[in-house]
């Protein structure tokens, strides 16, 4: 059972327990979608969606569920809300959904879903898992959202597909390709820790 | 209750309860996805058959549809071949556009593929694949120029490109055109392919 207050709850998916930056989780999609912000958006959504609600699932029956299999009865519920996920950007966003292609049906192997049902979920009361799906969902958006900023402004000068740069900016092709991803990942991982280490010399 | 069987009615009715949701949400949103595909394919006869105002269905058969693209005197101008085939892991779906004789390429579309990220998915980019699929002499089979060249000047009148580094993609996709092509010519034939039937616009 976990002893922090709800705010904590909350606020620690956002720095304390980023699932990106500080627990390296879900890169692959972190990797892979956020050339363009909108895609980096979709997928943040999509995956906060299927967190969220596997999480209350998950905290509801998890009582039922006798451990031995517990991982395949997680999987079950998760795919069941990355399929609801995958229809639902086909049917309203054919676009956005044929840019993600392969990558929202691969929500399902998203490890921040599965550990955080294996870590907390089936472990708290449904409130604490839903703040805790919230938390940890905005940290994952938000990171989406800072990654695939830098490397849509950088890769193509435009945001959110308007033109921001001006005319003298020759695009840096390279970041919207895979390799930009690391660069860009890893830079942020750098400034995130560099801005840990600071804070917590300061205490 | 035993363990055992606590085990097998967890899972069963998890199973059972996700299939059953699932099954809603496809209903739900089947109707959609159906129009916006169809959208789809409309917008690609306009872009694989040049000059296209209208267009037609022309033959139906699974996986392998054949639309007429028209003119703005309502002529026939060229084929728009919907069909599908096994990739490299699922099927690519894509349209070729023909002139009438069935002698030349106009255009190729890729409407829906799961290739490998980076290496197959290519078969829908530009530059590297699909400009050089315009303008291809049909009237015999197509063939693979391997290794890649970079302009399509450097290719004979019945070649395309491969994409280096995904051959199984760039060869599933001709074969599927190079079938699709066999396959219209054969109906033409025939006698099957009737002007009219069912117009889309």
């Amino acid at each position: 059972m976990s002893t922090r207050s709800i705010g904590q709850e909350f606020t620690k998916g956002l720095w304390n327990e980023n699932p990106v930056l500080r627990q390296l989780l879900g890169l692959c999609p972190t990797l892979a979608v956020t050339g363009w912000v909108i895609n980096g958006l979709a997928m943040g959504l999509a995956t906060s969606f299927v967190l969220i609600f596997s999480s209350i699932v998950v905290s509801i029956i998890k009582k039922l569920i006798p451990s031995q299999v517990r991982i395949a009865s997680y999987i079950v519920i998760i795919a069941t809300f990355v399929t609801v996920a995958d229809r639902f950007l086909a049917a309203y966003f054919p676009d956005i959904s044929k840019d993600l292609g392969p990558y929202v049906p691969l929500i399902v192997v998203n490890c921040i879903i599965l550990g955080r049902q294996e870590a907390f979920s089936s472990k708290n009361s449904v409130g604490r898992s839903l703040i805790d799906a919230l938390g940890m969902s905005s940290g994952f958006v938000l990171t989406l959202l800072v990654l695939s900023s830098i490397r849509e402004i950088l890769g193509s000068g435009t945001y959110l597909g308007h033109q921001v740069m001006g005319s003298w900016f020759t695009p840096w092709i390279i970041m919207i390709l895979p390799a930009g991803a690391f660069l860009a990942l890893g830079i942020l991982l750098g400034i995130a820790l560099h801005i840990e280490k600071k804070t917590k010399s300061r205490i | 209750m035993k363990l055992s069987v606590q085990m097998v009615v967890v899972l069963t009715s998890v199973g059972l309860l996700s299939g059953s949701f699932l099954a809603t949400v496809g209903i739900l949103t089947k109707e959609r996805v159906e129009l916006n595909k169809q959208r789809e394919v409309e917008a690609a006869i306009i872009k694989v058959v040049p000059g296209t105002e209208s267009s037609t269905k022309l033959y139906e058969a699974k996986d392998f549809k054949v639309y007429g693209g028209k003119n703005q005197d309502g002529t026939l101008i060229g084929y728009g071949i919907l069909v599908s085939g096994i990739g490299f892991q699922d099927k690519i779906t894509l349209m070729l556009g023909t002139d009438i004789s069935l002698t030349k390429t106009t255009r190729l579309e890729i409407i829906e593929q799961k290739e490998t990220p980076g290496l197959g998915a290519k078969i829908e980019d530009e530059d590297v694949f699909l400009k050089f699929w315009e303008g291809r002499d049909c009237s015999q089979a197509i063939s693979l120029r391997k290794p890649a060249v970079k302009t399509a000047e450097e290719l004979a009148a019945s070649e395309v490109n491969t994409i280096t580094g995904a051959t199984i993609s760039s060869e599933s996709v001709l074969k599927i055109v190079n079938n699709s092509v066999e396959k219209l010519r054969q109906l033409i034939k025939e006698g099957q392919i009737q002007d009219g039937e069912q117009d889309v616009h």
